[in-house]
């Protein structure tokens, strides 16, 4: 066997010379003279008899050469020279499928790559399919999470799950030794890791031991801080690290890639050290908020999972305060599903718009395919008359579909990589693992098998259906079925790129609004300072603190006015309360069975100065006011509204009693003004109503650890920004500081919506172009094969304009036709947008109307170009064309 | 002459094996002797002959060498190499139980034994 294959391996390298064929064939020829004349005849008669039984030898030559191992690849070769000859001659049809190709393998390519790490990424824990995340949802929270009067009744109880653990959330702190940076500590349970399946790599992970309520001072780290602060050095375990100014024990450090199930940043893990019967006491009886992951036991689904759950939650809702008791429900779901509720709908969106360009790139191919091979239906039929076999005809379609599809995938490839490159850059930093997205060559491979279908199969069909006499005979060929198919694959195109402009000009209208939108502040000019605290070395309060770091600011060059803030609009984490807690004194607490919740924020006057929001009632806070003790409020016009219907609100008192979880008086504020409505639920969200407590010197124990400065300037932040440091490091060196501008920070925010446009744009334009593209082709290939016909019509008299109507009319029967199906459909699937759009209704008219202006103009030039050209044939030449 | 009759498909390959087996042969002398072993019956022209020659000799089962004929020209000599004895014996063993079927369908048993 092994011989064998030398054997053919040696032929197949090496060629016989063709002469030796040739002298073995005469030798035979001459025997078998030689045999007659032996046998009595005359050498002439002979020689004629034994040729006339040898036979033709140009047969047997090229039998005897196919039988040669690999001269099938020879006929590759020629195949391969063949089309490319056939791609040179027509350089307009070879280039458009190149492109076509390119694009929607390409673009299909870099948009899986980065949804797949969205979508169907593994998660680094072991089994994740068996990681469950557990809690309570209400109304306003959504994210499900659990409270520590809960936890430990739900984990010493529960049946479902093989392990339970909780984390306390973030916690800022700092590391303040030599260099202090600003961290991200998260408490966790001792079982945290082993639950996750999460191994470290040096070290350990927390013991029992450690994990009791005062325990020992250990950390674990991450891989980033491991990488930044000690280059990996393996000697850290067991080391100390100062953090908010104690000594820490380094126990152990995380494997590169861990990541907290609700995606937190994280630096550092400590044992939560959790008092549980401090638990069940603190917080009016229901503890404090945690949130809590779970392992399935192997078999249970999630759904048993929830129903063996549900008992304990209903036992453990009682100890709810009864006027919240009833919105809480328990949730229980998979860790993948509470990562990537948000980006779900944005990835599946941008999953369908890239099928879409796929389906328009491969419907372009077929038809570009369908009309070339009905263009050479001629030629295929003279080749097969001249001896190809319909195989060989096959084979030959299929080398030529198969090189495009070549050529487009590298094409498409590079083009892939290209995009994928501008995703990463301009992606918010709120899409996960994006930037770690890369090429994924399965996709590739599918998307490149799919274009060779296409190719293929629509270049095959006339080859193979073609009776071929008929077409040799037939002068003009004209082939219904296929000419059909090609217009239900030019409707079908214009049809999706409906449907992909629609969105697209939904969510560039919906952007727009965004941008333009008042959020009732100014942002340019006003720089944001953001520095908290290590509590612990401020026993006596903060305030102090930061009162002599805004008399420092003041006194810096070129700024205005020095503001100082417990939070920031538009977006982010701000304080709230529930307006049932607000009571106005003197009238009776109304029944408020909706919990709204009210942004609070406890700012100085120059907070309203920096950000110019009007006083629209009353008055501002002055700076004296700061140096008495009052409580003084100004309510945002949304609040006041509320509040005050009859338009009374300055001059009114409010009291803000405290509930424990029974209610207790608290401070009663006096109402000074009211302000403009500001932007203060995030871009999109809904304002809310806004209540400003003035923030007076008095009491700088009240401080807490996290305030804003906000510094009105005109000069740039890049300079003003080393003067903020220096000053903060002259009053606390241990002190990060974190410098952004208002314009920043408002931009970040509309970054998401600008990238879901940007892409479903993009989308939509490719979508377009390919779609004009075929339809071009196909008005184009229909005027070139009537050219005859309208030679004739004109020798019999018709106008060119009636030419022009001709072949323009099948244009526009087309795209009327496509665009309604496109109008159904979109209509159909907006809804799916729902979530996306911001002030825009998904049938917003003046969208879709846009759409199908744009589209009527493209698509009318695609088809107006070819039915010009035919509408001036010359009628003589018309006639004559063959 | 009486008329040849068409060579069942891939028994060519064993008659030019069986052929060759006693000694090289050229490719006339292959052809002459088949006919004259069938008693005139199976007649191989070229245009079968070579091809099947030269498939058997790109498979590795005869070789082929430059030689001098019994009338002193150049000629192709083929002779059977060690894989293509053993093809042979296994396409002959092939053949038999083969033939031997075919015999019992047709109920011609003695016949074939004969």
């Amino acid at each position: 066997m092994m011989w064998e294959w030398l054997t053919r391996l040696r032929f197949f390298v090496i060629r016989k010379k063709q002469n030796e064929l040739d002298d073995e064939l005469r030798f035979h020829l001459d025997q078998a003279t030689q045999a007659r004349i032996a046998a009595g005849m005359s050498p002439a008669e002979a020689r004629r008899q034994a040729m006339v039984e040898f036979g033709g030898v140009e047969r047997t030559r090229e039998q005897c050469h196919e039988q040669r191992p690999g001269w099938w690849l020879g006929t590759v070769k020629q195949d391969v020279r063949y089309a490319l000859r056939g791609f040179r001659r027509n350089p307009v049809f070879t280039i458009t499928v190149i492109a076509t190709l390119a694009l929607g393998i390409g673009a299909t390519t870099a948009v899986f790559s980065v949804v797949d790490r969205i979508l169907f990424r593994s998660l680094p824990y072991a089994h994740d399919d068996r990681l469950v995340s557990v809690g309570l949802v209400q109304p306003l929270q959504k994210q499900e999470f659990t409270l520590g009067g809960f936890f430990f009744e739900w984990r010493d109880n529960q049946k479902p799950f093989e392990s339970v653990t909780f984390e306390t959330g973030y916690g800022d702190c700092n590391l303040t030794e030599t260099n202090p940076v600003h961290l991200h500590c998260i408490q966790v349970a001792q079982n945290f890791l082993p639950t996750l399946g999460v191994a470290p790599v040096a070290g350990r992970s927390f013991t029992a031991d450690e994990d009791v309520p005062n325990g020992p001072r250990v950390v674990m780290i991450t891989d980033g801080l491991w990488l930044s602060r000690y280059n990996r050095d393996p000697g850290v375990v067991n080391s100390a690290v100062d953090i908010d100014g104690h000594a820490n024990r380094i126990v152990g450090v995380l494997p590169r890639g861990f990541e907290m199930p609700r995606l937190q940043d994280v630096d550092i893990l400590r044992p939560a050290q959790t008092n549980v019967a401090e638990q069940q006491k603190a917080n009016g009886g229901i503890g404090y908020r945690m949130w809590a992951f779970a392992r399935l036991k192997p078999g249970v689904s999630i759904a048993e999972a929830k129903a063996q759950m549900e008992p304990l939650f209903l036992h453990t809702q009682q100890w709810i305060p009864a006027e919240i008791r009833n919105g809480f429900s328990l949730q229980v779901r998979s860790i993948r599903d509470l990562q990537m509720q948000d980006v779900y709908r944005a990835a599946w969106v941008l999953l369908g718009a890239v099928f879409a360009v796929l389906l328009i790139a491969c419907a372009n191919v077929a038809g570009l395919f369908s009309a070339r091979g009905a263009a050479r239906e001629r030629e295929l039929a003279v080749r097969s008359a001249l001896g190809a076999s319909r195989g060989r005809l096959i084979r030959q379609t299929l080398t030529e579909a198969f090189l495009l599809a070549i050529a487009g995938a590298l094409a498409g490839c590079v083009l892939a990589q290209i995009l994928l490159r501008v995703f990463i850059a301009i992606a918010p930093t709120g899409v996960p693992f994006l930037a770690a997205a890369q090429l994924d060559l399965r996709i590739v491979l599918f998307t490149v098998v799919l274009a060779l279908v296409c190719a293929g199969l629509f270049g095959i069909l006339p080859a193979m259906a073609r009776p071929r006499a008929a077409a040799l005979a037939a002068r003009q060929t004209k082939s219904g079925p296929q000419a059909r198919l090609r217009r239900v694959l030019v409707v079908a195109q214009i049809g999706l790129s409906v449907v992909l402009l629609s969105g697209a000009s939904l969510l560039v209208r919906s952007f727009w609004n965004l941008e333009q939108q008042n959020l009732g502040m100014q942002t340019g000019n006003v720089i944001t300072a953001h520095v908290p605290l290590n509590w612990e070395r401020y026993p006596h309060g903060t305030g102090d603190f930061y009162l002599r770091a805004e008399a420092a600011f003041r006194q810096l060059p070129g700024v205005a006015a020095v503001g100082v803030s417990t939070s920031l609009p538009p977006g982010g984490w701000h304080g709230a309360t529930g307006l049932p807690e607000l009571e106005v004194v003197g009238r009776p607490p109304a029944p408020a069975p909706v919990r709204e919740e009210v942004v609070w924020r406890t700012v100085t006057p120059d907070y309203f100065r920096a950000l110019r929001i009007p006083i629209v009632e009353g008055r501002s806070f002055t700076e004296v006011e700061r140096g008495t003790d009052v409580h003084l409020a100004i309510l945002s016009k949304q609040l006041a509204a509320t509040l005050f219907p009859a338009g009374d609100a300055v001059g009114q008192h409010i009291e803000h009693p405290v509930f424990n979880p029974y209610r207790q008086p608290g401070p009663v504020f006096t109402v000074v003004g009211v302000a403009g409505n500001v932007k203060n639920g995030g871009l999109t969200g809904d304002e809310e109503p806004e209540f400003y407590e003035l923030r007076t010197n008095v009491h700088s124990e009240y401080w807490d650890s996290h305030n804003c400065f906000l510094l009105e300037s005109s000069l740039p932040a890049s300079l003003i920004a080393p003067w903020i440091r220096s000053r903060v490091a002259q009053l606390d060196p241990t002190a990060p500081v974190e410098i952004d501008t208002m314009k920043q920070t408002v931009s970040k925010l509309a970054d998401r919506p600008r990238f879901e446009t940007a892409l479903l744009g993009f989308f939509a334009f490719c979508g377009l172009l390919m779609a004009v593209i075929g339809l071009y082709g196909v008005i184009s290939f229909v005027a070139t094969q009537r050219t005859q016909e309208i030679g004739v019509r004109m020798a019999l008299g018709a106008t060119r304009i009636d030419i022009l109507r001709l072949i323009a009319g099948e244009g526009v029967r087309l795209i009327v036709f496509g665009g309604l199906v496109g109008l159904v459909a979109a209509l159909a699937t907006a809804q799916l947008l729902k979530s996306l759009l911001y002030n825009v209704g998904p049938r917003d008219p003046f969208s879709y109307s846009v759409v199908a202006f744009l589209l009527a103009i493209v698509a009318l030039a695609a088809t107006l170009i070819p039915a010009r050209a035919a509408m001036n044939v010359e009628p003589v030449v018309a006639l004559r064309y063959e | 002459m009486p008329p040849s009759t068409d060579l069942l498909q891939g028994t060519l390959d064993l008659l030019i094996l069986q052929t060759l087996a006693p000694g090289p042969m050229h490719g006339w002398g292959v052809a002459q002797r088949i006919q004259q072993i069938s008693k005139e019956v199976l007649q191989v022209g070229q245009g079968s002959l070579y091809p099947a020659l030269h498939r058997l000799e790109y498979r590795g089962w005869i070789r082929a060498d430059w030689g001098n004929s019994e009338n002193n020209r150049r000629a192709k000599f083929y002779s059977l190499t060690d894989t293509g004895r053993k093809q042979l014996e296994t396409e002959l063993a092939t053949w038999d139980r083969f033939s031997s079927a075919i015999g019992l369908v047709l109920g011609r048993v003695g016949e074939v034994q004969a």
